[in-house]
Formats: structure tokens, C-alpha cells, sequence
């Protein structure tokens, strides 16, 4: 079956690796968003009129007519559990000492990915309340990571 | 171009788990020789263009589609690479020749997985940068959120998706090309390790390495070429917004579009009673659920049960991935909907050995790009 008939034991190979750093610019709606989140601890979306839709995260277009979104609005800070998972592998493939809780949290006719805190695995029910925790006020950068997680709501 | 256009050539390289013996250029090589012998046709004077599938990651080079000429013997020719599932590659060839300048061009999707020393940190590389990899989570964390809801929604069990995988490795076993060929009871596959619940670690595929070239030809050509052309009837590929905070978790809606597509070109609505054995995305066990319902062979909720009740078996009403699928075979990364093509032109042509059909003549390959994607294609070809 193969080409070369030698010991496949000894096969020569050669290593190489690459850096690879980028900056993604956040854009218009990216940043409304971001500093949203960083300055008043809010979630903020975006409503298309014409399709009756809210963008979350915020957009600054309409994915379905393609129009300019322009109504920003503020979806507060409880969503609903759509779909969760629990994660046994890390980013690098190698097992999770502690298994992590992800989710799908709806919010408006969006919703965030993010980890959930300060939960059981046995209370979880899809359409449960949850409640984004955030860094206080003074650690928080204009990232998804200002989320420390969501818990369950009230 | 209304004529139609034709399969007439078919090599493959593979599959193994590791290719520790062969660079991807050589398994490229010993594949193309073996199509072109295969259509009986001369690469360097009678194919007059190349489709090749690779990601620059994947493959550890930037620019990869300039490594690919050489060993399918297309230098001074046209070739162009796209990225995408090996589907969109056939889909592509299949254009060219129905543009009506080119009779005859090759295609060509490989997989050296093995050599991908990374691939977690790659695959999560595909991630939204802003929006969801400063979580770091493994990108199975996707698959694992979309059975979750897939099973919420249509109320379908992990036992029914452990019958996937036990039907196709069990399947695979019949197979010579498929490294993953095993029988497991339900037992053996749900009490496994759990990769991102309720999605086990045997619910997800390995990979394997390989490659895999097909020829195509227009009508004319294919004629006097080949005495068992397949036929091209439909091809369909759709994407949908890629964003993990806009799309549907629970179905399928980009392979349901992609399905109709080929569906119409093909002349019919409905594949049920047309389609006669389909080969598809099984990268993950609830995906060959998933995509079954996406592509109309039946209703939301009911590929679990048909899956149970021993339909989707080589002996059922509908056999899916006899070949032993990508769990059987290995996940051959951007060359996967290819391999998944390469099996059922073995099949109508009735050269599928141990797992050949009886009385086949319409077959239908499908696939899937992939975590963290949305984008999916469609095929249907006929003796």
C-alpha cells in the first residue's frame, strides 16, 4: 500500500512553529458593546425595526435585511439557559481537573457563550433564569472576559 | 452547459491513523496516479484543470495552495485551491466543467492530521477572537451545546446516538480503508469518557490521514472514457451566519438548504423512495441524527428511533455510511466530504467489496465543515 518501503519506525521529520499575534478591532457596535459592558455593568443590543429583531451581542447591521441598525437597546443583564455543556477538555485537548460549566445564555434574540458560576449541575434546567456576575467596576477592561460568569438569577 | 457531467476516475491513499512513512505529497501522488490510471487519461496532457481543498493551518504553511500543483501533475496548468470541505472542492470541479471550458479536471482533498501537533489550539483558533477565545474553551464545548439542545428539542437519547457509533464502527469493520473498525456494545460507548457532556469521547470521531483524488468529465467525454461513469445530478452547498450568538442550536437549517439545492437540480423534492443509501456527516454520533432530519429523510425526532429500530443498517431501508463513516474511517479534516463522496461512486459502481449495497442506483454524500462552522454540502449522483 505505500510508496516508500523503508522502517517506519525512522521515519524523518522536521519541526516548526510560528507566532502568529493579530489585533481584532472590536468596530462600531463592538465597542458600544464593550464599553457598555465596562463603564455601567450593562448588556446593550441592537433592534432591527423593519425585521422586529435584537441583535445581542450588538450589531451594527441587520444579518436579515441587511440594513444600518441604529436603536441601540439595553437588554439588562438576565438571560435564559438555551443550551449548556459540561467540558472535559481544555483548550489545549488535555483533560480538565475540574470539569466547566458552558452555556448559551439568550438574551433578546441573541445571547452570550459563557461559563456558568455559583451553580449545581443537578439544578440546571433548560429556560432557567441567569444572571451575569461582573467584575467590579475598576478591574474591568472592555472584554467578554468582564463576565466573570453567569448564576443562577434572584 | 446542459450536458451532463460525470465521475470518471477515483484514487485514494489510506486511510491510517498515521502516515509516519509518507509526506502529503506523496500520498497526493499515489492517489492522482491511481485516478488517472482509473479514467484512463494522461494528467499532463489531458486534464486541463485542478480543484484542490486545504487550510493553511491545517497544513502548517502559509500560501499552501502553491505545494499543490506538482504531485497531481498540474504544473503550467490552471489549479486553484479553495478552502471548505472537500464537497465544496467537487462542487467546484463540478462548475468548471459545466462551464463548458474544460472537458476534463481533477480534484483533490488530503488529511495529515497526524502531523498536526496542535489541533485543539488550531481548531480554537477558528473561534470569534473577540467574542468567544479569550473564554478558552475547547472548541467541543460547540458540539457539545448543540446535542444538548438537538436532544432537548426532538427529545432524541444518547443511547440512540451510541447506536451511531456502534453501527458504524461495526460497519467499518468490513471496510479494508477504515482504521476504526470495532464492535461495541451501547455499554462500551456511553460508560466511555466524556468529552463535553452529554457528548462522549466515542461519540466524536479520530482522524485519520490519507487522500483521496476524483476526475471528472463532461458528457461527450466521459463517454468514450469510462465504462461506469457516475453522474453528477445535484450539488448544493449553503453557509449560514457563522456566529455562535445567532444561530439555530437545535437543527441544521444551512444542510436543509444545501439538500434542497441539490434536490431541485436533481429534479425532486423529496429524497424518500429516490435516494436509495447515503453517506454523511458523522463526525460527532448526533450529527448522522441531525443530518438525517436536516436532509428530509425523515421528521425532527425520528432518525433516533429509525436508528434504534436497525433502519440506517447495510440491511435497512435506508443504509447510511456502510462505509463506517467518519467514525469508522477516521475524520479526514477538509478531505472528509470527499472520502464521503469516494464511497458511494464505490458503491454505485459496484466496487464496494464486503460492504456493497444490492441494487443501488442513487446515492447521496454529504458533509459538514466542521467545529466551530456552519457551512455544509450536498451531493446526489447515479449509475
Amino acid at each position: 500500500m505505500t510508496l516508500l518501503e523503508r522502517d517506519p519506525k525512522s521515519p524523518l521529520t522536521w519541526s516548526g512553529n510560528l507566532p502568529v499575534t493579530s489585533r481584532y478591532t472590536f468596530g462600531l457596535a463592538g465597542e458600544k458593546f464593550f464599553r457598555a459592558i465596562k463603564d455601567e455593568g450593562k448588556i446593550i443590543g441592537s433592534y432591527c425595526k423593519k425585521c422586529d429583531h435584537t441583535y445581542v451581542p450588538a450589531s451594527q447591521f441587520c444579518e436579515k435585511c441587511l440594513a444600518e441598525v441604529s436603536d441601540w437597546v439595553d437588554v439588562g443583564t438576565i438571560g435564559e439557559l438555551h443550551t449548556f455543556t459540561v467540558l472535559y477538555e481544555g483548550y489545549d485537548g488535555a483533560r480538565l481537573v475540574q470539569p466547566e460549566i458552558v452555556a448559551f445564555i439568550s438574551l433578546g434574540d441573541g445571547g452570550l457563550i459563557h461559563r456558568l458560576g455559583e451553580i449545581n449541575l443537578d439544578e440546571i434546567y433548560f429556560g432557567m433564569p441567569l444572571e451575569a456576575v461582573f467584575l467590579p467596576e475598576g478591574q474591568r477592561q472592555g472584554s467578554i472576559l468582564d463576565i466573570r460568569y453567569f448564576k443562577p438569577a434572584g | 452547459m446542459n450536458e451532463r457531467v460525470a465521475i470518471v476516475g477515483i484514487g485514494w491513499s489510506g486511510y491510517r491513523s498515521k502516515s509516519a512513512d509518507l509526506s502529503y505529497k506523496e500520498l497526493i501522488y499515489e492517489s492522482a496516479v491511481k485516478a488517472y490510471a482509473d479514467a484512463g487519461v494522461d494528467p499532463r496532457k489531458d486534464i486541463q484543470s485542478f480543484v484542490t481543498v486545504a487550510e493553511d493551518f491545517h497544513e502548517g504553511t502559509s500560501i499552501f495552495d502553491e505545494y499543490t500543483p506538482d504531485q497531481l501533475g498540474a504544473a503550467l496548468k490552471p489549479v486553484h485551491t479553495i478552502t471548505g470541505d472537500g464537497l465544496h472542492g467537487l462542487a467546484t470541479a463540478y462548475m468548471l466543467v459545466k462551464t463548458g471550458q474544460f472537458d476534463i479536471v481533477a480534484v483533490e482533498g488530503h488529511s495529515k492530521a497526524s502531523n498536526i501537533l496542535t489541533l485543539p489550539e488550531v481548531t480554537a483558533y477558528a473561534q470569534d477572537p473577540i467574542l468567544n477565545r479569550p473564554l478558552r474553551f475547547n472548541t467541543h464545548f460547540v458540539a457539545g451545546l448543540e446535542m444538548n439542545r438537538f436532544l432537548f428539542e426532538t427529545g432524541t437519547t444518547q443511547e440512540q446516538c451510541a447506536a451511531v457509533v456502534q453501527k458504524n464502527r461495526r460497519n467499518a469493520l468490513n471496510n479494508p480503508k477504515a482504521p476504526y473498525g470495532a464492535d461495541l456494545t451501547l455499554e462500551d460507548i456511553l460508560s466511555g469518557p466524556v468529552l463535553s457532556w452529554p457528548l462522549g469521547k466515542r461519540d466524536s470521531a479520530e482522524h485519520s490521514d490519507g487522500a483521496i483524488v476524483m476526475v471528472l468529465a463532461s458528457e461527450s467525454t466521459a463517454r468514450h472514457l469510462n465504462d461506469k461513469p457516475i453522474w453528477i445530478l445535484g450539488m448544493g452547498w449553503c453557509n449560514d451566519s457563522p456566529s455562535l450568538e445567532s444561530r439555530e442550536w437545535g437543527e441544521l437549517p444551512y444542510i436543509q438548504k444545501a439538500a434542497q439545492i441539490a434536490y431541485r437540480q436533481a429534479g425532486f423534492r423529496n429524497p424518500q423512495g429516490i435516494i436509495d443509501f447515503a453517506e454523511i456527516d458523522d463526525t460527532y454520533s448526533y450529527k448522522e441524527l441531525q443530518s438525517l432530519e436536516a436532509l428530509g429523510f425523515c421528521l425532527p425526532g425520528e432518525a433516533g428511533i429509525l436508528t434504534e429500530d436497525g433502519a440506517t443498517e447495510v440491511d435497512g431501508e435506508l443504509p447510511v455510511n456502510a462505509s463506517g463513516g467518519s467514525l469508522g474511517m477516521g475524520h479526514m479534516i477538509d478531505a472528509t466530504g470527499l472520502a464521503r463522496a469516494l464511497e458511494v461512486v464505490l458503491q454505485l459502481r459496484g466496487e464496494a467489496g464486503l460492504y456493497q449495497l444490492e441494487d443501488v442506483n442513487v446515492g447521496l454524500a454529504q458533509s459538514w465543515r466542521g467545529i466551530p462552522t456552519t457551512s455544509g454540502a450536498v451531493a446526489v449522483l447515479a449509475n
